[in-house]
């Protein structure tokens, strides 16, 4: 097989393997602190694409857009914990996951009337021109979307591990009856990690709408292969949903790149799908609970 | 000797010969089984042989692995270590319910009534033992499950009014009183026809005319053939009804005997500091 | 023991007063609302099946609209390509659908209810990748036409009012069936399994229900009606496209199920004939208010409704039935 081929599937992975490492993060930040599935992930992704679209054909440059399209991100994400999840927050976890699919449609349903059907996009940001690299192409907003993924996840770290914030989350996460005992608010938490996969959300959204283009109807798909790539890798560490997002990345790239058009979508989710249901801790689950 | 003697006499009956030997052998008997989770051991090396009709308390403190042990026996918890034999059949490869399909119920300590179903379905549940119908069968209401429907109402009924709760049949089980759930819930599981009835703790939260009640319950069961197995804290109320009594700490078998054996047992007494054996 | 007789013949009169609405009222109605009631019959069957899976047997299917399009896809491939007969392939489709989700649902016994949900809404995706990418079977994304029609010989001549009875007399039938099995030794099994309503899967499994089997069991039975629902809508309709088939459908049905309450068969009519109606009532009135696609207002009152009932009305519409009529053990 020619070299070149075999660096645009690496290429492509990489790619496509960060969009839903970062997605997966979305999903583990609430999943970790609150045992929420937010099925409405993907509509935060929507949201930030379409808001910096919008923002940005009003004139506004590039990163205030991102910037502004972060915030409203932000709120949504917000209304979803304190009207929405906090009033069920002695339910059922499937209730809760079916609250956020009512959230998502909703939100759905006014993109469709605020922006219409139409894909829109925008041009790679600061206007990235595609490298040819010894034979395989990289798109020019590659290196945002990769670049923006690493920050992402260099940035979770560094939270997560060094400021009071963070680990009172993660404390959340571990032990939510003793992080209550010691005073942290598990309320304020949860909102948190909503606003922040909301922020992430959006960001992927900007991000990825250079190369992908964006519409109302892209929240449901990104949702469902996240939430897959996710689980494969192990919801429950970061380590395991970043593998899994390249994992996904990678397995989409190269069927794509062999078969024949159409059967990569199958093929790519049918092996994710096997491959969870054989280890349903996920191939990078902590020990103990899941 | 004593076996020459039947020999001699049944020695044209070679069937009633093996019947005997049936009813002669344990029902149940546990072999050195031992199981542990995270590391801890909760039953360690016990071993138990139960004859039929027998009644049998097992007691000790708490966490001593008791409920544990119950759990082993009927599949709820998987076993490390040992055999558990029940008819001369294996028992701890079976899943839960193949294994109360060969006789074996159990009543828990906090019951778990279905809060969905009435109190008669509560009972009927336990009918399921025995039936057949399937999917299909029943969406086409075949005759055949019309008549079982009819049997499963009638052996419902029947366990209720043996506890005394037949008024009660159509009531939310949330409406009884913790003495009458107990009574609902030993229903339930007679309803499967069992030869071995395991009990968690059935006397744990009732006064003094309840747990007459249950005792008597009890003693019905063993004039009927049905092996008893009692796990229970209040001590005193189960000996007066058992005629084997185990006692168990930190999962290992400290003790074997008659009630009054037990009661005499100084490392038993030690166990308990004293406390709860004497008296009641 | 009488109360138990009441509630039967309780069910029973229901049963009656429904046949016999259910024959009087293309009489009394036009076309379009006809055209309605044909929708509503369509969605009652699927969401039938779906009660039986979550408000009894207490499981999570967020993926229904595979098997409504694998009925309606069979069904299609069936009469189109090998000039099957409509009836029979409707009966080979059910049993695929069925054996399909037979197999889903013996490799999700070990995940987690929540899993569970997120692996029934992944199906949508498969299915609509499995759909355009076998282009040559299905016609890919544009859809498959020319699916003939189901007919009886000239009995009933206008189209919309033959499928009408047609849909009703299969949904009636359903029904009978699944007040059958909710009220038998099955339907108290499956409700003794359901850790979200009452039941206790340890204490069942104790009792002797086999809980592996019937969880299967019952998902392929949700799976049948669904696909039967699919195969009458192929011909209905004529052509059908995967779009139809998202996860939008797999979500109203839900939706459907949860509002009409999921504690009776009955509830799927409730359900049903609430979303289509109100479906319908936005189609009327709201481009009148705001413009826009119509698909918007449908999608935002979806989400609004689910949200809603989740938090207020868990049970569903059926409950304010059950507290008119009162009722026996059921």
């Amino acid at each position: 097989m020619d070299f070149s081929v075999v660096l645009q599937f690496l290429i492509s992975g990489v790619n496509l393997g960060c969009i839903y490492a970062a997605l997966g993060l979305g999903f583990f930040i609430v999943y970790g602190v609150t045992r929420v599935l937010n099925l409405a992930q993907g509509e935060f992704v929507m949201l930030g694409g379409m808001l910096t679209v919008s923002f940005y054909a009003m004139g506004i440059s590039l990163l205030p857009s991102i910037l502004l399209a972060m915030i409203i991100t932000a709120l949504a994400g917000a209304v979803l914990y304190r009207f929405i999840i906090y009033p069920a927050r002695n339910s059922s976890g499937v209730t809760q996951a079916l609250l956020t699919v009512g959230f998502a449609f909703a939100i759905e349903g006014i993109a469709l009337l605020v922006w219409g059907w139409e894909y829109q996009s925008l041009p790679n940001f600061l206007d990235s021109p595609n490298i040819q690299f010894w034979g395989a192409t990289i798109f020019g907003q590659t290196p945002w979307v990769v670049g923006s993924t690493f920050f992402m996840v260099i940035g979770l770290f560094l939270f997560f591990g060094r400021t009071i914030q963070g680990k009172a989350l993660r404390a959340c996460a571990d032990e939510r009856l003793g992080a209550k005992t010691v005073g942290i608010s598990t309320e304020r938490m949860a909102l948190f990690s909503f606003i922040l996969a909301a922020i992430l959300g959006a960001v992927v959204g900007a991000v990825i709408t250079p190369l992908t283009m964006t519409s109302y109807s892209i929240g449901f798909p990104l949702t469902i292969k996240g939430l897959l790539a996710a689980f494969v890798g192990g919801i429950t560490r970061v380590e395991g949903v970043i593998l899994g997002g390249i994992a996904l990345g990678m397995v989409e790239a190269i069927t794509a790149g062999l078969m024949p058009s159409g059967y990569y979508g199958v093929i790519a989710l049918g092996i994710l799908i096997i491959v969870f249901l054989c280890r349903p801790r996920g191939l990078l689950s902590a020990r103990g609970k899941v | 000797m004593k076996g020459n003697f039947f020999r001699l006499n049944s020695a044209a009956n070679p069937e009633k010969e093996r019947e005997r030997d049936i009813m002669e052998q344990p029902i149940l008997e546990i072999r050195d089984i031992s199981v542990a989770f995270d590391g801890l051991v909760a039953v360690n090396r016990v071993s138990l042989s139960v004859r039929r009709g027998d009644i049998i308390a097992i007691v000790g403190p708490n966490g001593a692995g008791k409920t544990t042990l119950l759990k082993l026996i009927t599949g709820l918890l998987p076993l490390f270590k040992g055999e558990i034999w029940f008819k001369q059949q294996r028992l701890d490869r079976i899943a839960p319910h193949r294994i109360a399909s060969l006789g074996i119920t159990q009543v828990f300590q906090d019951i778990q009534l279905f809060s969905n179903m009435s109190v008669i379905e509560n009972v009927m549940v336990g009918c399921h033992v025995w039936t057949g119908a399937d999917f299909l069968s029943t969406g086409l209401k075949l005759p055949w499950v019309r008549a079982e429907e009819g049997s499963i109402l009638e052996a419902a009924m029947d366990k209720l009014s043996l506890v005394g709760l037949e008024q009660k049949a159509f009531a939310a089980p949330s409406s009884l009183s913790w003495g009458q759930q107990k009574l609902l819930g030993l229903a339930r599981a007679l309803a499967a026809g069992p030869e071995l009835l395991l009990l968690d703790e059935p006397y744990g939260g009732l006064i003094a005319d309840e747990m007459e009640k249950i005792s008597q319950l009890i003693l019905g069961l063993q004039c009927q053939g049905i092996t008893v197995l009692i796990v229970e804290q209040l001590t005193g109320v189960v000996m007066s009804i058992a005629n084997r009594v185990i006692v168990l700490n930190y999962g290992e078998k400290i003790a074997e005997g008659t009630p009054s054996e037990i009661q005499s047992n100084e490392q038993v007494i030690a166990t308990y500091l004293g406390n709860g054996l004497a008296g009641k | 023991m009488s109360k138990i007789l009441l509630s039967g013949h309780l069910q029973y009169f229901g049963v009656a007063l429904f046949a016999i609405v259910l024959l009087i009222l293309p009489l009394l109605a036009g076309p379009y609302p006809i055209a309605v009631l044909v929708d509503i019959g369509f969605y009652s069957i699927v969401t039938m099946g779906l009660i039986i899976l979550m408000g009894f047997a207490g499981q999570i299917s967020l993926g229904q609209a595979v098997f409504f399009g694998l009925g309606a896809y069979v069904s299609g491939i069936l009469t189109t390509q090998y000039h099957l007969s409509p009836w029979l392939a409707l009966v080979l489709a059910a049993i695929a659908t069925g054996g399909i989700a037979a197999i889903i649902g013996r490799a999700m016994l070990r995940l987690r209810e929540l899993i569970v949900a997120g692996v029934t809404l992944a199906l949508n995706l498969v299915f609509y990748y499995l759909v355009t990418s076998l282009v040559d079977l299905t016609g890919g994304a544009s859809g498959m036409t020319n699916i003939p029609r189901l007919s009886l010989d000239g009995f009933i001549p206008e189209y919309t009012l033959l499928n009408y009875y047609l849909v009703w007399i299969i949904a009636f039938l359903l029904l009978i069936f699944s007040l059958n099995l909710v009220n038998s030794r099955v339907g108290r099994a499956l409700r003794s399994m359901n850790q979200l309503a009452g039941g206790s899967e340890e204490t069942a499994q104790a009792l002797g229900v086999n809980i592996m089997k019937y969880k299967v069991q019952v998902f392929a039975l949700s799976a049948i009606y669904a696909s039967i629902a699919g195969s009458i809508y192929a011909y209905y309709i004529g052509c059908i496209e995967p779009d139809t088939f998202g996860v939008q459908l797999s979500v109203r049905v839900v939706i459907m199920a949860i509002i009409g309450g999921m504690t009776s068969p009955w509830g799927a009519f409730l359900g049903a004939g609430s979303i289509v109606g109100l479906t319908e009532l936005l189609r009327e009135f709201m481009p009148v208010l705001i413009a826009g696609p119509t698909g918007a207002y449908e999608l935002i009152a979806y989400g609004i409704i689910l949200v809603m009932a989740l938090l207020f009305l868990p049970q569903g519409l059926i409950s304010i039935c059950h507290r008119l009529v009162p009722q026996g053990g059921h």
